[in-house]
């Protein structure tokens, strides 16, 4: 995993270029790569799952 | 001179409920700690073992009887008492506590231990949900394992340590600076390898902050006290020992985080034991004093590299403050105290890689991870939590603001091992073990073998149906014609070594009790 994220994925808000040292980065092998996705679309689907009202809803009473 | 540091961890669940509005979080935690006992046989016809609350004191202070609250001793009937407890035969007590699912582990004699009896609770919680599902298929449960709902609630993951009375009454009462000037700044700055991490804040203080790395940091207001869910104490002052307390004496700290990261959990209760036994044999006479230990411990919590402030003038991090300790543990290695303490060089290598990893561990100013040579993804949960979410801020806007990262934050969480996302990354091998599933299965039916555990968990796998009542420092049988009760006062007696052919010959609780007259 420590590999994985010496990649930083571009943020969108700012349009980040990668820099040069990102670029000579290893690329991520197609096994890591098809496992990233894989987490990408568990994540979501723990999102669609858990409902737009969610945190909404997940309420606690205090404890100790 | 110091004992072994006998450690307990108690943990309070979060419970989310879907399917029957009526229902309230109180009955439904309620109805899990009877499902699991009627699982395990505990709930058969005549079969009625309550929880013996009269060794609880919650209202006394270790500091005297000036700083004890009002009793207001609610009586607790014995079907409430039936309806909210369960004594396990694993040596553990799974019960409601409020509105909450709480699993109190047994007393472990090393960190490995306690952490596999606390990922051990994790599974009995899990097949708790399952049976109570299979019970009301209408009603469906979901438990979290973390501090905090976001809306500045919070409940706890409390560590209790055992202590000799004297040093507890000499380091702790007597001269309370001399806890300020080491055992202090350790528990302060430790959340830099034990924190939870957590997407925002809930105090004034905190307001701004995107991402921090403990749950409960934003919940602590004082050094010392009795509350427990206001105003809440690093160190809770509550004299109730569950042990005989002239000979010895519990730490009750509520200030920690519920790790799901084993080699966390594990650097957690093991430097505390070490830190502890420092403490006790006077091992640490430096002044670390901190000039203001709960800011500090909410300024690490925003930003864990920022400086704080010693009493002399000194400004230092946490990872400095925390290599100090590691230093002086490295020193205290072979002596008697030290070996007392299971694992302990393993403990002072994980530590030493954590503080490593501290070091090396890059974070932009928007808590990007920028580099983590040390790989604290795999071990630490704030940093393992912060990765994920990072993943899917930054495949969008890149905003701390999307109300998804708290409900990813809580997901984090979610004891369910097909649903949680820490499971998640468990199964994919993206996470460091320190216990085998084998070794945490075992403490789902057995008890530790080293301490009064094995006692009690044994009394309860032979002879629950004699049984009338139990707590943590008492078994009490009924015989019919009298109550016959066998006091568990020293947390290091009833083990295995000492027990097990009693045990395997006593047939039934009468012939358990003239055996042990016997010897």
């Amino acid at each position: 995993m420590a590999d994985t994220r010496q990649i930083k994925k571009p943020k969108k808000k700012t349009g980040q270029k990668k820099t040069d040292q990102q670029e000579q980065a290893a690329p991520l092998s197609k096994e890591k790569e098809k496992k990233l996705k894989e987490l990408d679309n568990y994540i979501e689907g723990v999102l669609e799952e858990a409902g737009e009202d969610f945190l909404d809803q997940f309420k606690q009473i205090e404890g100790e | 001179m110091s004992i072994p540091k006998v450690v307990g961890i108690e943990q309070e669940y979060a419970i989310q409920l879907k399917g029957d509005p009526a229902l309230s979080a109180f009955e439904a935690s309620c109805m899990l700690v009877n499902a699991y006992a009627a699982r395990i046989g505990l709930r058969k016809e005549g079969m009625r073992i309550l929880w013996d609350y009269a060794h609880e004191t919650p209202y006394e202070d270790i500091r005297g009887r000036l700083f004890r609250k009002s009793p207001t001793q609610q009586v607790v009937h014995d079907e409430d008492n039936l309806r909210i407890n369960a004594g396990l035969p694993n040596g553990a007590r799974f019960y409601t506590d409020h509105a909450h699912p709480e699993y109190s582990t047994a007393e472990c004699l090393g960190a490995r231990q306690a952490v596999a009896c606390d990922k051990a609770g994790e599974i009995v919680l899990r097949q708790a949900v399952s049976d109570l599902k299979a019970l009301c298929p209408q009603v469906d449960v979901s438990l979290y394992k973390n501090n905090s709902d976001h809306k500045g609630h919070s409940y706890g993951c409390h560590e209790n340590y055992l202590m000799d009375a004297q040093a507890h009454e000499d380091r702790l009462i007597r001269d309370p600076e001399a806890a300020a000037r080491t055992l202090m700044p350790f528990l302060v700055t430790r959340q830099v390898f034990a924190g939870a991490g957590k997407v925002g804040g809930e105090a004034p203080h905190s307001q701004s902050a995107s991402y921090q790395v403990s749950q409960r940091a934003d919940f602590m207001e004082n050094l010392y006290g009795l509350e427990t869910m206001y105003a809440r104490p690093i160190i809770n002052t509550r004299a109730e020992h569950h042990a005989d307390a002239d000979r010895f004496r519990r730490l009750h700290l509520i200030l920690g985080d519920a790790n799901m990261c084993e080699t966390a959990a594990f650097v957690k209760i093991g430097a505390t034991q070490i830190v502890l036994q420092m403490f006790e044999d006077g091992f640490i006479d430096e002044d670390w004093r901190l000039k203001e230990p709960v800011n500090a411990l909410q300024r690490i919590s925003i930003q864990h590299d920022v400086a704080v402030a010693l009493e002399d003038g000194h400004r230092l991090t946490a990872l400095q403050i925390q290599r100090l300790f590691l230093e002086k543990a490295e020193a205290f290695k072979s002596s008697a105290g030290a070996a007392a303490i299971p694992d302990y060089q393993e403990i002072l290598t994980r530590w030493a890689e954590l503080l490593d990893g501290l070091e090396r561990l890059k974070l932009s100013a928007d808590f990007d991870i920028e580099d983590d040579p040390g790989n604290l993804a795999q071990k630490v949960d704030w940093v393992l939590k912060l990765w994920l979410l990072n993943r899917y801020r930054n495949a969008r806007d890149g905003s701390w603001d999307h109300p998804l990262l708290r409900v990813l934050d809580l997901h984090y969480h979610r004891v369910d091992n097909l649903e949680g996302l820490f499971y998640k990354l468990q199964r994919d091998g993206m996470t460091q073990r320190v216990c085998t599933d084998a070794r945490i299965g075992h403490f789902v039916d057995h008890p530790p073998d080293d301490t009064r555990a094995y006692f009690r968990g044994h009394c309860l796998q032979k002879y629950a149906k004699e049984m009338f009542l139990l707590n943590w420092e008492v078994v009490g049988f009924d015989h019919g014609e009298v109550h016959r009760m066998v006091p568990l006062l020293n947390p290091l007696k009833g083990t295995r070594k000492q027990f097990e052919d009693i045990f395997t010959a006593a047939g039934d609780s009468r012939e358990l009790i003239a055996r042990l007259q016997a010897e």
